[in-house]
């Protein structure tokens, strides 16, 4: 029997509001987090534009905005609350962005943001329900679809220099003599607009460890499984195969480490399989930038990586006191 | 607003003594799911037995005034106070041998007597501050040595321990006749009972282990010093430590300690963590609350019936080590089963998850939820078989 709910000392002068414990909370909330990790872009877009023009800040404009505009429509047509303001669609649009190169129409960045959105995030039941990292969904899609557009050295022909993963692709590791691993550091390279300025996503990764927005496991153990992997080649035969400095100096290493990478959604939960999904997605780039046809391996191995998450969720410890 | 810096902390930085609220004129009893023995209208002494807890070993009710019952309902008995010190006899406990008689006799004076019913190897006393801003127990190490003492040689006569450990927070001075140390880093959740049991002995859920927290001895040596029964506790309001008389409405208080308390607010009996927040002022404080928080409105973000993001932040903060996320999924649609599966039973309802969650999800309602309906579902099947 359901007891009945007598109310008989319910106040009027002073209604309090009841709610479940705990009643402290951490001050986390979604809105806080995207707002972080927008900020956290802030460096790497400042040096985008410093290497590759207005046009990178234009280019990440109209996918983000898209991708706000894209997700409000699909929310209006679920019937759900439209939340666009808690950020999370416009810092996906801007990391699509981040990853084309400065020579990229205008209408691929809003066609890939429409994508991140609609493909990657809304079908799958809407933020933070999606398998795969919805950026690089839209990524894969617009390199399929358009691959001279979406090609980093087609598109950054005004450069005088080269993509250093095309470069080590087609010419060998005799071809890197022509880079300088300080201006590689320092963002100057070609690259995604954002994904290839190591030195300020290492700045606003490290910001975000720092301030408890992402757990410093998936992107440690990705940038181990980097270098330890590249390690193993470099050692077999180092004319061959490239130094695991170069390849985290280049392509979007730094990028999927600190921002693809731990995408909440697409990451693991656990200690355990947080490490293992890092190393296994880090182990997957270099693989496939040694045996693999596209130049840069990150966007495939984080993909690969993601559909292994709910694997990887089962390996979890035995609960307190369990058999 | 010092209260809004969230630490997890246990430590307390002691200075005063308890001070003693007086009884207010009018009193409010939860008297839900008891078994009441007093009536509407009855006039009853100080001390006087109103109702009695239904499991077998849960502790009696006692008048905390002597006065008139005024109101009796499912949820409340209202006592009016007529101010008078008209008290019951108190119990003479020092002719009675250690046995049955005894353990009645307690549980007749308000002691949940179950950590008392049977012999038990090790003793373990959890001497650590319960939540983070409730300072009773270090308070009551502090000043009611005595008292617990008297309590921890009765609680021995029953449990007949081989070895009593005390476990304290580390760096702390506090000490038992009798009890070896054991100083655990006052950080939240170290002061649930299972993780102090295994701080001491290294073992998950260990046999022949009996944990009791220092309030539990403070009362039973209250009763074995005074031979009447429990009609107060020990409440921490911001810096201070309270006695109170048990049913004290809220309002009393507020107005008493001068709290400020607007709509919107929270008012919270018991911890931040695992508390529950009151919805009238007329409430009366109960024998397990040990604080009394009040929360502005706006103070936190509030909780939201939201969809998980699968930040994982629930998995690495739980002490547990279950799948917070899926089995706040399962309560949720009612797949019991599957949320014992991911370690539903080994919840220690610390609050961690729902303290830290990105989606402002009510985690731990919505485990206690699926507990709850679970041993329902037991309770029912046991009736039809």
């Amino acid at each position: 029997m359901t007891p009945p709910v007598i109310k008989a000392m319910s106040d009027v002068a002073v209604r309090l509001t009841v709610s479940p414990a705990p009643h402290w909370r951490s001050k986390r909330t979604v809105e806080k987090m995207m707002m972080c990790h927008l900020l956290a872009l802030v460096p790497a877009m400042a040096m985008a534009i410093y290497m590759f023009g207005i046009r990178a800040a234009s280019l990440a404009g109209i996918a983000g905005a898209v991708a706000v505009v894209t997700e409000a429509v699909c929310l209006k047509l679920q019937n759900r609350d439209i939340n666009v303001d808690n950020y999370s669609a416009l810092y996906e649009g801007v990391l699509f962005a981040f990853l084309l190169p400065a020579g990229a129409p205008w209408w691929l960045a809003a066609i890939g943001a429409v994508v991140t959105i609609a493909l990657g995030r809304t079908v799958f039941g809407g933020f933070g329900c999606n398998p795969v990292c919805a950026p690089l969904v839209a990524w894969a899609f617009c390199r399929l679809s358009w691959p001279q557009a979406m090609d980093i050295d087609f598109n950054t022909a005004q450069f005088a220099m080269n993509y250093p993963l095309d470069q080590l692709k087609h010419f060998g590791v005799d071809s890197l003599y022509q880079f300088d691993y300080k201006n590689l550091f320092y963002g100057f390279q070609l690259g995604g607009i954002g994904s290839s300025q190591v030195a300020a996503l290492l700045v606003g990764g490290i910001f975000l460890i720092a301030t408890g927005w992402i757990r410093i496991f998936i992107p440690l153990s990705f940038l181990i499984g980097v270098a330890g992997t590249a390690t193993l080649f470099w050692g077999i035969d180092p004319s061959v195969y490239a130094d695991p400095l170069f390849h985290i100096l280049t392509g979007s290493t730094v990028f999927a480490a600190f921002f693809l990478a731990p995408d909440v959604a697409s990451s693991p939960v656990g200690k355990i399989p947080q490490i293992l999904f890092g190393l296994i997605a880090g182990i997957m780039v270099v693989i496939i930038r040694v045996y693999g046809i596209y130049p840069d391996g990150v966007p495939f191995a984080i993909m690969i990586a993601n559909l292994l998450t709910p694997l990887l969720d089962r390996v979890r410890p035995k609960p307190f006191g369990g058999r | 607003m010092p209260m809004l810096k969230i630490h997890y902390s246990l430590e307390s930085d002691l200075k005063k003594d308890i001070v003693d609220i007086p009884a207010p004129d009018e009193i409010n009893i939860r008297v839900s799911n008891l078994v009441l023995k007093t009536g509407k209208g009855k006039k009853i002494a100080k001390g006087e037995l109103i109702a009695e807890h239904p499991s077998r070993f849960g502790g009696a009710y006692h008048a905390p005034v002597s006065g008139k019952v005024t109101k009796v309902n499912y949820h409340h008995i209202t006592i009016k106070s007529d101010g008078t010190d008209n008290c019951v006899e108190p119990v003479d406990l020092s002719s009675l041998e250690t046995g049955k008689e005894l353990l009645r006799t307690l549980q007749g004076l308000g002691v949940d007597v179950a950590p008392l019913s049977s012999a038990s190897r090790l003793l373990i006393i959890n001497g650590l501050n319960p939540e983070p801003g409730i300072s009773v127990t270090e308070q009551l190490l502090r000043v009611e040595l005595k008292t617990i003492e008297a309590g921890l040689e009765m609680a021995r006569r029953f449990i007949a321990p081989e070895q009593t450990v005390l476990a304290v927070s580390a760096g702390s001075p506090y000490r038992l006749d009798g009890a070896e140390i054991k100083q655990i880093k006052p950080k939240y959740p170290n002061s649930l009972d299972a993780l102090v049991a295994k701080k001491v002995t290294g073992k998950e859920f260990p046999e022949e282990t009996r944990i009791m927290s220092v309030v539990d001895l403070y009362r039973i040596g209250k009763i074995v010093l005074s031979g009447l029964p429990i009609t107060d506790t020990t409440i921490t309001v911001g810096d201070t430590n309270y006695h109170i008389p048990l049913g004290t409405p809220i309002r009393h208080l507020v107005e008493y300690l001068g709290l400020e308390v607007s709509s919107g607010d929270k008012v919270v009996l018991g911890g931040p963590f695992r508390g529950e927040a009151v919805y009238s002022l007329s409430e009366g404080v109960k024998k397990a609350d040990h604080g009394l928080f009040v929360v502005k409105a706006g103070s936190f973000p509030a909780i939201e019936d939201a969809t998980c993001i699968n930040c994982g932040e629930c998995v690495l903060n739980c002490p547990a080590r279950i799948q917070a996320n899926l089995i706040s999924r399962y309560a949720e649609f009612e797949m019991f089963d599957h949320a014992v599966r991911h370690g539903l039973h080994s919840c220690l309802e610390c609050g961690l998850c729902s303290f830290n969650c990105t989606a402002r999800r009510p985690l731990l309602q919505y485990i206690r939820f699926a507990k709850t309906q679970l041993m329902n579902q037991g309770a029912g099947e046991q009736e039809q078989g």
